[in-house]
């Protein structure tokens, strides 16, 4: 036995259709559900004005909280400088080892590196004012990397120098749509929208969507 | 620049992450009562819509850096607290509290005022949506209460349209077998 509605009805639910539109062995039924649809509690709802001073306090207290601080600085994007001091034997050692893996490694494969790739993002989007791409890569600035029209109506291209690894990234387009790579995977940025992924493998000189 | 007028969303944004705090309680003011009514009910009580549209707030200042379009705060704070409503549900479930307990409260008020038929309908009606799973609820406070298109919707949770009817449809079968039993 069907518990649910039949799909006629349903679609009067979603105001796609009206009673009248259905079999009459449906419209007894389809009426019952309107009624009850139309006691919903639709009136709008206004908060204390006391909602403004608890949050803000709570805010200040963040903003002063070193713990909450820190928090911030983790969770928030940046470039790290990170410097290395070496001994020079360190550095005989890894220079030794760079040669025997060179000489080891065996013929037609590649070296690791951790030279940029040159990575060349096309997007198409006739009508656009402007195209820019931001990720990781850019600290997901829109200004960073603007895409150039090209001779192709619609086409615009850019290339960046990217680091071996994982990006995320998504087109901005004309400042106000972010769009992810509808050529690449994506994955959800844990606010409901979505972000393309690139695999940038190195020494081979190409990036790839995983 | 804000030039005696009240600041676009995007420039509250950027004072406030430049160190401007106090700047944030216009966000905060723009916002309160926007999303109430969905927290509301969402969560079925007035109470708890206002604890989560709090929490909502604190952490979205928290999390401020990473709101990608300042201009569109509006959009990026609803998800924060659409996550919140969903939690909630989910904890109350998890500890097993009758949801229908506030909801009742608030269809109390209505009984009051209005035609008992009516206060009846919505009585059943809200005990019946407290039975919902989080994802069919927020479909249907979204088109029911808010009166979203399901494409507004998919714009506004980035999700697609038939995914979005079919949990509509399943809220819809859910509430006729609630709904026979309560009526």
């Amino acid at each position: 036995m069907n518990a649910g509605y039949d799909v006629l009805i349903k679609r009067v639910l979603d105001g796609e259709l009206s009673p009248a539109d259905l079999p009459p062995a449906l419209r007894a039924e389809a009426e019952q559900a309107l009624r009850w649809l139309g006691a919903v509690e639709r009136a709008p709802v206004a908060l204390s004005a006391a909602v403004e001073a608890r949050v803000m306090a709570r805010v200040r207290r963040h903003a002063r909280s070193p713990l909450s601080r820190a928090w911030r600085w983790l969770a928030s994007s940046r470039d790290v400088d990170i410097r290395l001091r070496v001994r020079p034997w360190v550095v005989g050692l890894a220079t030794a080892a760079a040669i025997a893996l060179v000489v080891l490694w065996p013929a037609g494969s590649v070296a690791p590196s951790h030279q940029p790739t040159y990575v060349r993002f096309v997007f198409y989007a006739p009508g656009a004012r402007t195209v820019a791409v931001a990720g990781t890569f850019n600290q997901w600035d829109p200004h960073a990397s603007p895409l150039a029209l090209t001779a192709a109506p619609g086409v615009w291209t850019t290339t960046l120098a990217l680091p071996p690894g994982q990006h995320q990234y998504a087109f901005l387009v004309d400042g106000a749509h972010w769009i992810a790579d509808p050529a690449a995977p994506a994955v959800d940025d844990g606010f409901g929208r979505r972000n393309s992924v690139l695999a940038v493998t190195g020494a081979d000189g190409k990036g790839r969507a995983l | 620049m804000s030039s005696g007028q009240s600041p676009s969303d995007g420039e509250a944004v950027r004072r406030v992450l430049a160190g401007e705090v106090e700047m944030y309680a216009v966000l905060v003011r723009r916002y309160r009562d926007r999303y109430a009514r969905y927290a509301a009910r969402m969560l079925g009580s007035y109470d708890a819509a206002e604890d989560a549209v709090q929490d909502a707030f604190v952490r979205a200042y928290d999390q401020l850096r990473q709101c990608r379009e300042p201009e569109r705060f509006a959009g990026w704070f609803f998800l924060i607290l659409r996550n919140r409503c969903f939690a909630e549900r989910r904890r109350r479930q998890r500890e097993a509290r009758p949801l229908g307990a506030h909801d009742e409260a608030i269809a109390g008020v209505e009984r009051a005022e209005g035609r008992a038929e009516r206060a009846d309908d919505r009585r059943a009606l809200e005990r019946a949506l407290a039975r919902l799973t989080p994802e069919q609820r927020d479909v249907f406070v979204l088109k029911h209460v808010e009166g979203l298109s399901y494409e507004q919707i998919a714009t506004l949770v980035q999700a697609s349209v038939p995914s979005l009817k079919m949990r509509m449809h399943r809220a819809y079968d859910r509430l006729r077998v609630e709904l026979k039993e309560l009526l």
